[in-house]
């Protein structure tokens, strides 16, 4: 299978302290990778370059052949809007929409009518079992419920990349495994990629392929380039 | 208890970097409405200050002028307008080498030198002042200390004119200062107009004030909730809290307190609407700087209070009441209703009255605009509740004010109160504009300069026309010379002095202002009848203006000197001069008559300016300062406004625009504030792709619909206070849409606020928001 994302010798530096340096890190279409690490390792700042919401000060990200450090920031939004999908810890929903307008947000972005949009949004919701939270607000559903709207609405619109940042990490372990099996779930479904990080290897256990990132160096521990 | 005060001031001081930028910010914003509050208490002590000024330059010198000694010193007034400021000027010779000085003087200056205040110093070395300098041919001496001016930027001098004589000066003076009370408005009117500024002005900074005792409130209420986490009970968190707010006030009082030491330093430079003071007069009157002091932490403590009755603060978290109690209406409504109750209860205010009960309108007046302020956060809840649909930035901006109204409604308060009361003050203004506004009968289309001089030389009016003609801009002019005239002999039964009228010498041209003449040449004479009006009635003026009546030039108890007036003089009708004034008497030609026989005649003369020729009026003004100094020169005007209307109406103005600047900075905090709570929400936004306008829309969305529905509010309160008010000096309303103006500033408050929001928001939209390690 060729690359669909693809990271050569990146490197990132907050002020004077290394996030990351010269990492490389390839991923196919429909494989689930998971980044792990310790706290502190660059493993959000690996997934920010990736997903080109940071650009990188070293190397070269391409996804589908095209340069996202050459990118301008529209293009850049535009891609994230259409192709990529995203899951944080704390799910990070617009707290004074419901969650059914939420998941439908994404969609509307891209200049889909909000009809449309929402129904879209709620055959979603029932997909990963939240279809009981679609008229409430995220303040008045469970932590794992939000998470599930989370993952709703990063693949709401079919992206070919879902980057997911300690999607479970809000989570209890029961929870956890829930949302980590929709997610997969789903994504084999549609056929998206993901980008999974995570510092636990239960949710690891999840991908098809891990890498270990520390003190901003990447190890692949299957070995794939 | 103490103990949790002191632990909750300790919360506003310390907890890092967010901690700070809290307790900075509502130190800010506390700060700025103290130091609005410190410059209206010091309001008094700047009118004061003035008035003390004022009447201590005045001139000491009694009815009938002081007697001559070595003390005494001739005066005369030279004051000018110079682009339209007020240029104050006086012309002394001493008596003797004892004369005393103004105040702000130390020496009287020496012949043909003037002392000056600052601003007319400035004024007279910068290009600027190149005219002026042309009118005032003083050598500069010194500058008038602070002492002896009203204001810094005054412009003021006294010359020292040789040439001045007993004839040509106003009048002999011993010394300056004298106290005949303090000049205050004594239109009823004029009162109640400045208890609704007081009252709309103050208002929004103690709106303000609230406000600012809340930034951070959400922040605050995490730390409470982790407060209960480790053992504090609800009695406990609410004394935390109203320490941390004592806190943050008693900062705010600081920091406001440091801002009017640095505001009122700059005061002199600073002239707002004509306005400005020294700043040894800004000082606030201590009675008032203490209810500062007192009100704004109780002010503070009470609203952070009643905030914390709204959410329950648990172990776990924060949970708010509102969604589950929606607003009640019923006790804002009895706000409203009580103050229009109280309004009329001191009765009718009549325009001519000096005193009236105060206390019912401005009780009224305040619990009107609080009760329509406080209307808007139920409003606002209520209109946005209902508000469905649109596109994404719409759908943003609407459910982020149904989730949480109260700080939008809560900033946008302060632009209800200034906006409602601005409108009903306009209404006020606009209804009673007419009586303040006296009609001159002057008529500015045949001169637009008037001239007077008491005492004229014989051919005065010949060189006036002259010098004025020779002017730049001046393309007309015209100038007689009057004096009074009297049946000769002693008065006759029934006369208790001899009857007089007026000798007017002039050309043809100048007569021609004065008189409806059918034709003129040098020699004819004219009588000219007013039939009353101005003048005396035909029957009186023919005992003395009649043709070959003989008439004494001279003052009763002067010997005579008699003139016929010529057998053929011809009877005219009056007309009135450029001032309105219908002239009467006998009119001569130059030749019919010597002006040199004439009894200290007056010179009278007008000028008419190109308005395309710039300082037109500088250049005739200049030139009559050539003819002689204490020419006096004014500008002929159709309508004259009355100047204690001019002034409070200035007063009100610059207020309302400290005001409406302060709401702009509230809301522009608030909107900040919001933003920096939601960093994270907003990185994830542009973490998925989110474009910058649509939250760029968004933010002006939830700008604009608080504010729209505080206009509407404001719009209807201000229309009903002002039509009550109105009622209550029996004026009906004359323009039902003073609101536009007021209206124009929301929208521009909106779009100041949201375009200052933009470089924070594009600020937190970065992707750092993202980074929890």
């Amino acid at each position: 299978m060729s690359a669909l994302l693809r990271a050569e010798g990146i490197g990132k530096a907050y002020g004077r302290t290394p996030a990351l340096v010269d990492a490389d890190l390839t991923v196919r279409a429909g494989e689930v990778v998971a980044v792990m690490g310790p706290s502190g390792s660059g493993k959000s700042t690996l997934l920010h370059c990736l997903a080109g919401i940071v650009r990188p000060d070293t190397g070269t990200v391409t996804y589908d052949g095209r340069d996202l450090t050459t990118m301008s920031d529209a293009a850049r939004s535009a891609l994230r809007r259409g192709d990529f999908g995203f899951v944080f810890q704390f799910g990070q929903l617009v707290p004074e929409l419901t969650c059914v307008e939420n998941v439908a947000l994404p969609l509307r972005l891209g200049g889909e009518r909000r009809r449309a949009a929402e129904r879209r949004a709620h055959e979603w919701l029932e997909r990963l079992e939240a279809a009981d939270a679609a008229g409430r607000r995220p303040g008045e559903v469970s932590g794992g419920q939000a998470q599930r709207v989370a993952v709703a609405r990063a693949l709401v619109t079919a992206p070919r990349v879902v980057f997911a940042d300690e999607p479970t990490g809000a989570l209890d372990s029961l929870n956890g495994e829930r949302v980590m099996r929709l997610l997969g779930e789903a994504a084999r479904d549609t056929g998206a990629a993901v980008v999974l990080v995570t510092h636990e290897p239960r949710v690891a256990a999840y991908s098809d392929r891990e890498v270990v990132v520390r003190d901003g160096r990447i190890r692949d521990l299957m070995g794939a380039p | 208890m103490i103990r949790d005060l002191l632990l909750g001031a300790r919360f506003a001081v310390t907890g890092g970097r967010p901690g700070w930028a809290r307790t900075v910010l509502t130190a800010l914003g506390v700060g700025f409405g103290v130091t609005l509050l410190l410059v209206a208490a010091s309001v008094p002590s700047i009118l004061e200050g003035r008035d003390t000024r004022h009447q201590a330059r005045d001139l000491t010198s009694g009815e009938s002028g002081a007697p001559r000694s070595d003390r005494s010193f001739l005066y005369a007034d030279a004051s000018t307008l110079f682009h339209d400021r007020p240029v104050r000027g006086l012309l002394l010779r001493p008596d003797g080498a004892h004369a005393p000085a103004p105040p702000g003087v130390a020496a009287l200056p020496g012949p043909g030198r003037m002392v000056v205040s600052p601003a007319l110093d400035r004024l007279l070395a910068s290009p600027e002042g190149a005219l002026l300098k042309e009118r005032l041919p003083y050598g500069i001496a010194g500058r008038i200390g602070d002492a002896g001016l009203v204001g810094p930027a005054e412009l003021v001098y006294y010359a020292h004119r040789a040439a001045l004589t007993d004839a040509t000066a106003d009048g002999r003076g011993a010394g300056f200062g004298h106290n005949v009370g303090v000049d205050r408005p004594s239109s009823a009117f004029l009162l109640l107009l400045i208890v609704v500024a007081c009252v709309v002005l103050l208002l929004p900074v103690l709106v303000f004030v609230a406000t600012a005792a809340r930034f951070g409130g959400e922040q605050r209420d995490r730390r409470l909730a982790a407060l209960r986490l480790v053992g504090a009970d609800i009695a406990m968190t609410r004394r935390i809290a109203a320490g941390e707010a004592l806190a943050g006030a008693l900062l705010g009082l600081l920091a406001g307190t440091g801002l009017f030491a640095l505001a009122r330093r700059f005061a002199g430079r600073v002239t707002v609407w004509d306005v400005n003071a020294f700043p040894a007069d800004v000082v606030p009157v201590p009675a008032l700087a203490a209810l500062v002091a007192v009100v704004v932490p109780l002010c503070a403590v009470v609203v952070t209070l009643a905030a914390l009755r709204a959410v329950v603060i648990e172990p776990l978290g924060v949970a708010r009441h509102t969604a589950s109690r929606p607003r009640r209406v019923w006790w804002r409504l009895l706000l409203v209703a009580a103050g229009l109750a109280l309004l009329p209860v001191g009765g009718p205010v009549a325009l001519a009255e000096t005193t009236w009960e105060m206390a019912p309108v401005a009780g009224g007046a305040l619990l009107v605009l609080t009760g329509v302020t406080t209307l808007l956060p139920w409003l606002i809840e209520t209109v946005v509740r209902r508000l469905r649909g649109g596109p994404v930035p719409w759908q943003l901006a609407v459910r982020r004010l149904q989730l949480s109204s109260g700080t939008a409604a809560r900033a946008v308060g302060g632009i209800v109160v200034a906006a409602a009361g601005a409108i009903a003050l306009q209404m006020l203004f606009g209804a009673v504009q007419s009586d303040f506004m006296r009609p001159t009968n002057m008529d500015s289309a045949r001169a637009q300069l008037s001239m007077r001089l008491d005492r004229g030389q014989p051919d005065a009016p010949r060189e006036v026309v002259r010098e004025l003609s020779a002017a730049r801009g001046v393309t007309g002019a015209a100038a007689t010379l009057e004096a009074s005239v009297r049946r000769p002999g002693p008065p006759r039964a029934g006369e208790d002095f001899a009857p007089t009228t007026s000798l007017t010498v002039a050309d043809c041209p100048s007569l021609r202002e004065l008189g409806r003449l059918p034709s003129c040449r040098d020699g004819d004479v004219f009588i000219a009848r007013s039939h009353g009006g101005d003048g005396p009635d035909d029957a009186y003026l023919a005992r003395t203006a009649r043709p070959g009546a003989l008439v004494d030039l001279r003052d009763e108890g002067e010997p005579p000197l008699l003139w016929r007036v010529p057998a053929d003089a011809r009877t005219v009708e009056g007309r009135p001069d450029p001032m309105g004034w219908t002239a009467f008497g006998i009119l001569a030609t130059p030749a019919a008559i010597d002006a040199g026989r004439l009894g200290a005649p007056a010179l009278t003369a007008w000028a008419r300016l190109d308005p395309a020729v710039p300082d037109a009026e500088e250049h005739a003004r200049n030139a009559a300062a050539r003819i002689s100094p204490t020419m006096r020169v004014d500008t002929v005007r159709n309508m004259e406004r009355d100047e204690r209307f001019t002034s409070v109406g200035r007063g009100v103005f610059a207020a309302a625009t400290l005001t409406m600047a302060l709401v702009a900075v509230s809301l522009l905090v608030s909107m900040v504030e919001q933003l920096r709570d939601r960093r994270r929400l907003l990185s994830t936004l542009v973490a998925f792709g989110t474009r910058r306008s649509t939250l760029a829309w968004s933010v002006l969305w939830q700008t604009a619909v608080p504010v729209a529905l505080g206009m509407v509010l404001a719009v209807a309160g201000g229309l009903g206070l002002g039509a009550l008010l109105l009622a209550l000096i029996g004026k009906q309303v004359a323009d039902w849409w003073v609101f536009w103006p007021v209206a124009g500033v929301g929208a521009g408050l909106v779009a100041a606020v949201t375009l200052l929001s933009l470089p924070p928001l594009w600020r937190l939209m970065r992707p750092d928001g993202l980074r929890t390690e």
